[in-house]
């Protein structure tokens, strides 16, 4: 900086002024340092100075960039700063794994000879704390086959007889909130964002209830239903029925958002994929389809099985990437979500498939015929061809055929079987994920964190039409524009900024990956493909451009046979 | 031998010990624990843009008091809340913000309109008037009954001609007045003690101002299309800039000493870096009328310009386009406007005779915030600045309603400009002046920098 209004006659006369202030600060090194005697500051500094609050006390971070290349002095400190600021809260979140306090359960063995499945319920029961040996229950129940269903936080179990027996209780504290028999078939029961709603899918209609077991509503939209999902974060109950239809309803404005025809006939099998909010369906020819509000066809479409899809699970611990399946022709497969082509592993169940189900901590249970079997993470997601199962975990047989449903319990270690004389919780250590946020679901919450949380569920609603089988799109850039570059006609003024850069040469190559040449050649391969095609518009020759493509130095039966003149064929 | 442990949470250290305490909680930043963590955000973020919409109340009070239009309002230094202004009527009105009342009120101060007005040191208000005289008062009695007829000057400087605006010296006892040249006066002698003028110049000067930091040097801006730079220490005017249309009003920046502001006949404001006058430092657009009176904001971060146009602009810094836009059904033209010295408010006087005091952030509560409070507003903002490019949330932000007026105007203006810029292009395109590089508007606006 140089000084101008420092001196008494601070502004000069245009003649005489310097020619190196504007010089002097472009040709400045790199290392040197800013002059110490700068006039105008220190004529300057007594009058003004900020505010101890808004200095910089703080040196930047190590390894962040310095964004060099950019020209523009203001865009580029404020890049660093962005980047100084991004690399700070990285070094804090990794400090926040201190805030993890609990242990995950685990079995430990020694040695090759002894094996965890040999371990029973009685032994982990008996070694378990006392808090958690609670968690080994058989709740005997007349009224048919059982199906269960556990609230985002663990605390509640809700249970529902095929008989029409519907139970919703706090498991921990043995609090009974609802008890109804309600005489007709019952086929699915889900809890809503919280304790304080459920819904029942009955003989015709879904109905909900609130927490006392008043019924609320009864949603006659939804026909026949045989399966029901909540996607908490959209607030949104999904149904599909004997009729085939999957029908969305909004539980927070009350309106039928959307019902999808799936042309699938009736259908038995649904699950929810807790990271992109898509629902999955199992048919009964064996196909497994990926649906979200917004397309009125399935996202994806998948042969699975050759005979009808039993029970459809999908991974949490690794963000939806992996699905199980169950199918009536007895197998077991593991599939990849972002790869469909074929699975990842599959083997068959002894006693025929039955419900399948992921925990937290990516553990896979398996109820096959008379027991349920568990396996554990990394060896289920592993690829593996020949078609055997994983190392089993833990098995634990249950004498009640059929096992309708497997629930783990969210933030605990506990696997609940639904089964034709009631439930029946086991242990599975290490299934649970140990660490809950109260930011999103606690098991220990008050009646007001419970208010709270449900009004800033409401304002965080996300809106139905943001599903998608991508959810990090939402703030994403969007997908170059199809501006072609370099047209004449455009004036400088309303070029896109990028391309006045390069008109000017001063436009930043540095990031663009240099594989033009490949795009070049295929530009012009397909260039002379257009131009072929174009030629022979309208002249109706197919056969001669046939024959032309045909002409290479390879002799091809066909080309000869067409070639050939007809009476040398006779 | 098989070790086993199970999952358990201890509920005592989940569970508030006593019962006033707040329940603990833990958290667990893992990305799988928080799915959709991102359009979550985004709809906090569109939230907190349309509570910044509903919220937005910027209007707080109207002092009324003066008959005639408010020329000039002027804030006392080192104090939060007395504010003068002065009127058309000849009235000169002290108010207290926090009170919304009078302090002083002294009617007919001048005969014609009050131009210029600036506080002294000690509770003394210097007042210049187009009947030829700068008096000096005393209002620093808090007695409001000043506004009896008989109130008399302490002091009365006579002079040839009519005066456009005062200023006074940072420190010293010096004020400078701009008439037909500008004139250094000290406070104890009744005659200039310097006369400041361009060699060629025979404008007239509208407006003075001294630097807030390097406190002797001062600009003035003149009818002629220019603003002059002057040194009370060499006692001569330094530099002369010549534009395209003249100012109406010019201001120092607080924080950046060399920073100037000026309010444009041609609907813009520039900023100047005085070490380089050649090119305007941004060019600032939205008001489609002349622009009447600017001034900076404390921080020098942002600063408010009233226009001919009826409405009040907020802007940031180096930013040209999207200002806050205040205006209401019976605002008339605004003809001077200052931030109070806490940088919450604003304040703009206009031809309807009332004095208005407005928030500068239009959303902001007033009153006791609580931490809490505090802190999520503090989040939301965050929020809006971090999510100002996604379409939905940077529109509620940025969108104003604008009186039908001045929307017409708008529209007619960018209309204009659109035509003007298409024939530019399509001369550029057919003839030889296509060959040359556009020039930057930036670098259009001065005419000429004259010593």
């Amino acid at each position: 900086m140089d000084s101008l209004i420092a001196q008494a006659d601070a502004i000069r006369p245009l003649a005489k002024r310097r020619k190196l202030s504007g010089d002097i600060p472009h040709r400045r090194t790199k290392n040197a340092q800013p002059s110490t005697t700068d006039d105008t500051l220190n004529s300057v500094v007594k009058h003004t100075s900020l505010p101890k609050s808004l200095r910089v006390t703080e040196s930047l971070p190590e390894n962040v960039p310095k964004h060099t290349h950019i020209a523009n002095p203001k865009l580029r400190s404020e890049l660093i700063r962005q980047s100084a600021h991004a690399a700070q809260s990285k070094a804090l979140l990794k400090d926040a794994e201190l805030l993890l306090t609990e242990d995950a359960g685990k079995i430990e063995v020694e040695g090759e000879m002894e094996k965890t499945w040999r371990v029973g319920q009685d032994e982990i029961a008996r070694s378990a704390g006392q808090e958690a040996a609670k968690g080994r229950r058989e709740w005997k129940l007349d009224g048919g086959p059982y199906k269960s269903r556990y609230s985002r936080n663990g605390r509640h179990l809700a249970v529902v007889g095929k008989t029409g027996h519907v139970a919703t209780f706090d498991w921990q504290a043995g609090t009974l909130h609802a008890e109804l028999q309600l005489q007709e078939t019952c086929r699915d029961i889900t809890f809503f964002q919280d304790q304080s709603h459920f819904a029942v899918a009955q003989k015709k209609y879904v109905y909900i209830y609130d927490r006392d077991g008043v019924e609320l509503h009864c949603l006659k939209a939804h026909i026949e239903p045989t399966r029901l999902e909540f996607l908490p974060y959209h607030w949104l109950l999904a149904s599909v029925g004997n009729g085939g239809y999957l029908k969305y309803q909004d539980t927070s404005t009350g309106q039928l958002l959307v019902e999808h025809r799936t042309k699938f006939g009736a259908c038995n099998t649904m699950a929810q994929n807790r990271h992109n909010a898509v629902i999955h369906l199992g048919h009964q020819n064996g196909t497994v389809t990926l649906w979200t509000p917004n397309l009125p066809h399935p996202a994806v479409q998948l042969l699975a099985h050759l005979g009808p899809v039993v029970s459809v699970s999908i991974d949490q611990s690794t963000g939806g990437r992996f699905m199980s399946t169950t199918g009536q022709d007895g197998t077991v497969k593991v599939w990849d979500c972002r790869n469909w082509k074929g699975a990842v592993r599959e083997w068959s169940a002894r006693g025929g498939g039955g419900e399948v189900e992921w925990s937290a901590k990516g553990s896979l249970a398996v109820a096959t015929g008379g027991s349920v079997n568990i396996y554990t993470a990394p060896t289920v997601h592993q690829a593996f061809t020949p078609k055997m199962p994983p190392p089993l975990y833990i098995t634990h047989p249950i004498p009640h055929r059929p096992l309708t449903s497997l629930r783990f319990c969210p933030f605990q270690d506990i696997l609940t079987i639904g089964h034709s004389a009631g439930l029946s919780s086991v242990l599975v250590p290490g299934s649970g994920e140990p660490n809950f946020d109260s930011a999103e679901a606690d098991p220990f919450e008050t009646k007001k964190a419970r208010r709270e949380r449900e009004v800033k569920g409401l304002l965080e609603k996300i809106q139905p039409d943001m599903i998608s089988l991508d959810p990090e799109f939402v703030g994403s850039l969007a997908p170059p524009s199809k501006l072609t570059s370099g047209s004449t006609d455009t004036p400088f003024a309303r070029l896109p900024r990028l391309e006045r850069l390069r008109t000017q040469g001063k436009a930043d190559e540095t990031e663009i990956a240099n594989d033009s040449p490949d795009e070049d050649h295929s530009g012009k391969k397909q260039d002379r493909e257009a131009r072929e095609k174009r030629k022979m518009r309208g002249k109706g020759k197919s056969m001669k451009r046939y024959l032309r493509k045909q002409r290479k130095n390879v002799i091809d039966p066909t080309a000869v046979w067409i070639s050939l003149p007809i009476y040398t064929l006779l | 031998m098989v070790k086993i442990s199970v999952l358990q949470h201890a509920p005592s250290s989940h569970i508030a010990l006593r019962p006033g305490d707040p329940a603990p909680t833990s958290r667990n930043l893992d990305p799988l624990m928080h799915p959709f963590a991102r359009a979550r955000e985004r709809t906090r973020a569109l939230n907190a843009a349309k509570m910044d919409r509903i919220f937005a109340k910027p209007f707080v009070d109207s002092l009324e008091g003066h008959i005639d239009a408010v020329e000039v309002l002027c804030r006392k230094p080192e104090s939060l809340t007395t504010v003068a202004s002065g009127s058309w009527d000849g009235g000169v009105i002290l108010h207290n913000l926090t009170h919304r009342s009078q302090l002083a009120r002294i009617q007919g101060a001048h005969k014609g309109k009050v131009s210029g007005l600036c506080f002294t040191s000690g509770d003394r208000l210097l007042s210049c008037g187009v009947d030829r005289n700068v008096k000096l008062w005393d209002v620093g009695s808090g007695d409001p009954n000043v506004g009896s007829s008989d109130h008399t000057p302490l002091n009365v400087f006579p002079s040839k001609s009519a005066f456009n605006s005062i200023d006074h010296h940072r420190s010293d006892p010096l004020f400078a007045t701009a008439s037909n040249l500008v004139q250094i006066w000290d406070e104890t002698k009744s005659a200039p003690i310097s006369n400041l003028t361009f060699p060629t110049s025979t404008e007239t000067i509208t407006a003075v101002r001294f630097n807030l930091s390097e406190s002797s040097v001062l600009a003035s801006i003149g009818s002629d299309r220019t603003f002059t730079l002057y040194d009370i220490r060499t006692g001569k005017a330094e530099r002369r800039v010549v534009m395209q249309m003249r100012s109406n009003a010019l201001s120092w920046s607080p924080t950046f000493p060399t920073s100037l502001l000026l309010a444009s006949e041609d609907h813009n404001l520039y900023t100047f870096d005085i070490r380089k006058l050649a090119v305007p430092t941004q060019i600032y657009k939205a008001h489609v009328a002349a622009v009447m009176s600017c001034d900076w904001s404390p921080t020098g971060l942002e600063f408010v310009s009233g226009g001919w146009d009826r409405t009040v602009r907020i802007w940031k810094e180096g930013q040209g386009t999207g200002p806050e836009v205040y205006h209401t059904k019976r605002m008339q033209r605004v003809s001077s406007s200052i931030f109070s010295a806490d940088a919450r408010f604003v304040l703009s006087g206009s031809d309807d005779g009332n004095v208005r005091i407005w928030k500068s952030r239009a959303s902001e509560k007033l009153g006791i915030i609580t931490a809490r409070e505090r802190a999520a507003m503090e989040y939301r903002d965050s929020l809006k600045e971090r999510w100002k490019m996604d379409a939905q949330v940077g529109k509620i932000s940025r969108n104003r309603h604008l009186p039908k007026p001045v929307h017409q105007a708008s529209k007619l203006k960018r209309t204009m400009l659109e035509a003007r810029r298409v024939k530019e292009e399509r001369r550029r395109k057919h003839t030889r002046a296509g060959e040359t590089k556009p020039k930057a508007e930036r670098k259009s606006v001065v005419l000429a920098e004259q010593t």
